[in-house]
């Protein structure tokens, strides 16, 4: 007697992005094992990321370089400089990397921190004398008119009317601020420092980052975080808070969000709110899905991290550069654990981003400096993925017999689909593959419908794949090349028989 | 020769023509001549009674010779007066009782102490002072540097270093409060051993004083012994003056009579004499 089909329906699958800590049998469908290339679109699908368009045309003065930090020198006449660093030079310009380093300054690395301050912008990195940009040139902090006591720190932050330097080798407790509203006065005026050396919960720490948020200077330790507040009158500002066992990695993982301060600590991505309500438990993090991919990540990292938060595209990126490897937050939601929805984007060859004032989101590379937009990396397509956790439908002692898959996209309007599946957790998976065709968003395919009257409606494409093969867990894949075209993975609904008790 | 004999032979009264004129003559010279020898005997008499050797002068000097005397005051105190009755030089003494010797040399070692630190430079002891109130402030100023301390190390603070402050505005303030004491504790230790040291000078000074005051005491002493000496001497004068006075009065008397005596005798010869010479002279015209 012949059974019934039995018709498993994937719906939005893996909108809660990937989870790699949860036990593949146990999980929900609706976390991926795999979401490459990926973000959670506007209605909380998995959809292809945008690429990136090379705006850069001359890239003489990076030559073989990359672009290592990207900044908007935002000015007070309207009319904003984007700065960048890379091969060891200080560049302003987009289509144009003009050199603008400044003569007989010599530059070994390209881990600047770069900031906005009165009309002016700073570059600050370890082992270097301050630069200044004021719009015209990029000379020595030092060498500007009454700059004085200045400070070669590793990281900088602009707050309170003061730049705030701190990360000095010889004084890894220290935080410098300059003179109110005189980014080059270290001296004189209201400016001051503070050794918190004895203030560290744990003892003894070393100053990585540092935030400001309501009021508060947060100063982020290697494994400590201690609050200020009061810090608009720096001289008297008092400790607020202190939380030991969480600490950040690195200064350029700190990013804004608005509401919050987020942080890459040694456990995961960490929210400043919840640690301070929290105190050192790290029982929240935000990266609680891929917590352990994470923290090999940054333990393996050699060379930089980047991070960049952009509310446009509801996302907070986190970039290991040595590994070429980038994690995208979804900051519009969390899961039920408290972590963010987390999708990565390998190889990308993305080194630096910034969000401009006008929401644009540049990125670094090789190239130049890009913008993030459109369906290309720098004309070239990209390939998709998405795998799902290993599904037993429920009963995971009966064999599962695969009869079709069909998977439900939006968009993806010429894109090449590769539907994969494998079973009992074997790396082997079965493809079938399938090309998209170049759609209209009209009845029945014609054009003339999707003008005057008609609403243009949505590219969708329904495929229906026959699957072989059988097993008692079935992992299901997906992979496009996104070449022009973005793609949403609404739904995949697999028909399956149920087989025998094995 | 007499002046009587040169008068009467002047007069011729030897010759024998004037026989019973001359002898009236010579009766009344002879009288006047005994008149004028007795007054100067009574002459002689009254200044030997009155300046000669056993007279009365001499008398009244040894009673008016002066009496030596000695004042004890009811301290013990004592002051004499003596005079050497060889040279006849005066010699005063003045001695306290031991106790008040005592109390002067105690005092007047006093004094010079007080004297001798008055005399210290002001700026050594001002020194002293100074770091007295400092050691006596120095446990509320740590205590006040150690609750700061505490609570710039809860504030988490302790590290913080300002161009306008130095450290906190709170150690500054604190600092500045301690420094205005320091301040003011120089200003008061140096005013304190200005005005100690007037004080020691003023002390010095009375001690100085306080140590002449047996002497002066003994001094003021002798004032009710002085007087009655000198009530005795004033007596003593008065009688000698007294008994003066009645000698030469007795004396003057007896002169007196001596020179009616002499005066009558004279002039009842004078009389007869120049009776007798007008006679003469008149039988001859």
């Amino acid at each position: 007697m012949a059974q019934e089909l039995k018709s498993i329906n994937l719906v939005a699958p893996a909108f809660k992005g990937i989870n790699t800590e949860d036990s593949p049998l146990a999980q929900d469908p609706s976390f991926a094992e795999i979401a490459d290339n990926a973000v959670i679109d506007k209605r909380g699908r998995i959809a292809a990321r945008k690429g990136h368009s090379v705006i850069t045309t001359d890239k003489t003065a990076l030559g073989s370089g990359t672009i290592r930090a990207i900044k908007e020198f935002e000015r007070s006449s309207g009319s904003n400089v984007v700065l960048s660093v890379g091969n060891n030079k200080i560049f302003t310009g987009t289509t144009t990397l003009t050199d603008a380093t400044p003569g007989s300054y010599t530059i070994t690395a390209d881990n600047w921190k770069i900031v906005n301050f009165n009309d002016k912008a700073y570059l600050f990195q370890d082992s270097h004398a301050p630069l200044v940009y004021d719009g015209t040139s990029v000379v020595r902090l030092d060498s500007v008119s009454g700059a004085a006591g200045v400070v070669q720190g590793n990281e900088v932050l602009s707050a309170y009317g003061r730049l705030w330097v701190t990360g000095l080798s010889t004084s890894p407790s220290t935080v410098y601020w300059s003179d109110l509203l005189i980014g080059h006065d270290y001296s004189g005026g209201t400016s001051g420092s503070i050794d918190i050396s004895k203030v560290w919960p744990d003892g003894y720490d070393e100053i990585v980052g540092l935030a400001a948020h309501n009021g508060l200077l947060i100063i982020f330790g290697k494994h400590s975080i201690v609050v200020y507040e009061g810090a608009e009158a720096p001289a008297t500002m008092a400790l607020a808070d202190t939380v030991a066992g969480v600490g950040c990695v690195d200064r350029d993982t700190i990013q804004y969000t608005g509401t919050d301060v987020l942080f890459l600590s040694h456990t995961g991505l960490k929210s400043f709110g919840r640690t301070i309500q929290e105190k050192s438990l790290p029982l929240s993090s935000l990266s609680g899905n891929i917590t352990k991919d994470i923290i090999s990540a940054l333990q393996t990292e050699n060379t930089f991290f980047r991070s960049a938060y952009s509310p446009e595209e509801g996302f907070y990126l986190l970039t290991f550069v040595g590994q070429d490897n980038t994690y995208c937050f979804d900051v519009r939601g969390t899961t039920e654990n408290g972590s963010y929805r987390v999708t990565r984007w390998p190889s990308t060859g993305f080194s630096c981003y910034t969000r401009l004032d006008n929401g644009d989101f540049y990125i670094g590379t090789s190239n130049g400096i890009s913008q993030y937009t459109g369906y290309q990396d720098n004309g070239l397509g990209y390939r998709f993925k998405y795998y799902s956790p290993s599904l037993t439908f429920g009963d995971s002692a009966r064999i599962k017999i695969l009869k079709k898959l069909k998977p439900t996209l939006v968009g993806a309007n010429n894109a090449t689909v590769f539907m994969k599946w494998a079973y009992d957790f074997k790396g082997t998976y079965a493809t079938a593959e399938f090309t998209v065709g170049d759609q209209i968003t009209g009845f029945f395919g014609e054009s003339e419908y999707t003008t005057v009257e008609f609403t243009g409606g949505a590219l969708t494409n329904q495929r229906s794949l026959n699957a072989t093969g059988y097993g008692t867990s079935v992992v299901v894949g997906l992979e496009a090349e996104i070449d022009g075209s973005q793609l949403s993975l609404q739904e995949i609904n697999v028909m399956a028989l149920i087989g025998k008790l094995l | 020769m007499s002046f009587w004999d040169d008068l009467a032979d002047a007069l011729g009264l030897g010759s024998a023509s004037n026989l019973g004129g001359a002898a009236a003559t010579a009766a009344g010279l002879a009288l006047a001549k005994r008149g004028y020898e007795d007054i100067g005997d009574i002459g002689s008499q009254a200044y030997r009674e009155m300046a000669g050797p056993d007279g009365l002068a001499q008398e009244l000097r040894g009673m008016l010779e002066f009496q030596p005397y000695t004042v004890t005051t009811a301290t013990g105190g004592q002051f004499g007066m003596t005079q050497d009755p060889t040279t006849g030089q005066m010699t005063y003494q003045m001695q306290m009782s031991p106790e008040e010797q005592a109390l002067q040399q105690q005092l007047l070692s006093q004094a010079q102490q007080m004297y001798g630190q008055a005399a210290v430079p002001v700026a050594e002891r001002e020194q002293q002072v100074f770091d007295r109130m400092m050691t006596a402030m120095s446990p509320s100023q740590e205590r006040e540097r150690l609750e700061l301390e505490q609570r710039l190390a809860a504030q988490g603070r302790l590290g913080t270093q300002t161009a306008a402050f130095g450290g906190t505005p709170e150690a500054l303030t604190l600092a500045k409060a301690q420094e205005e004491a320091r301040n003011t504790a120089m200003l008061n230790a140096m005013q304190f051993a200005g005005q100690e040291q007037m004080r020691q000078a003023q002390l010095g000074q009375g001690m100085l004083s306080g140590s002449y005051i047996p002497q002066a005491q003994l001094i003021a002493g002798l004032q009710p012994g002085m007087t009655g000496a000198e009530q005795r001497r004033a007596s003593l004068s008065e009688q000698a003056r007294t008994y003066g006075e009645t000698y030469a009065t007795g004396l003057e008397a007896l002169l007196q009579a001596g020179l009616g005596q002499a005066g009558i005798a004279g002039g009842f010869g004078t009389q007869l004499a120049s009776s007798a010479l007008g006679g003469l002279f008149k039988q001859q015209t």
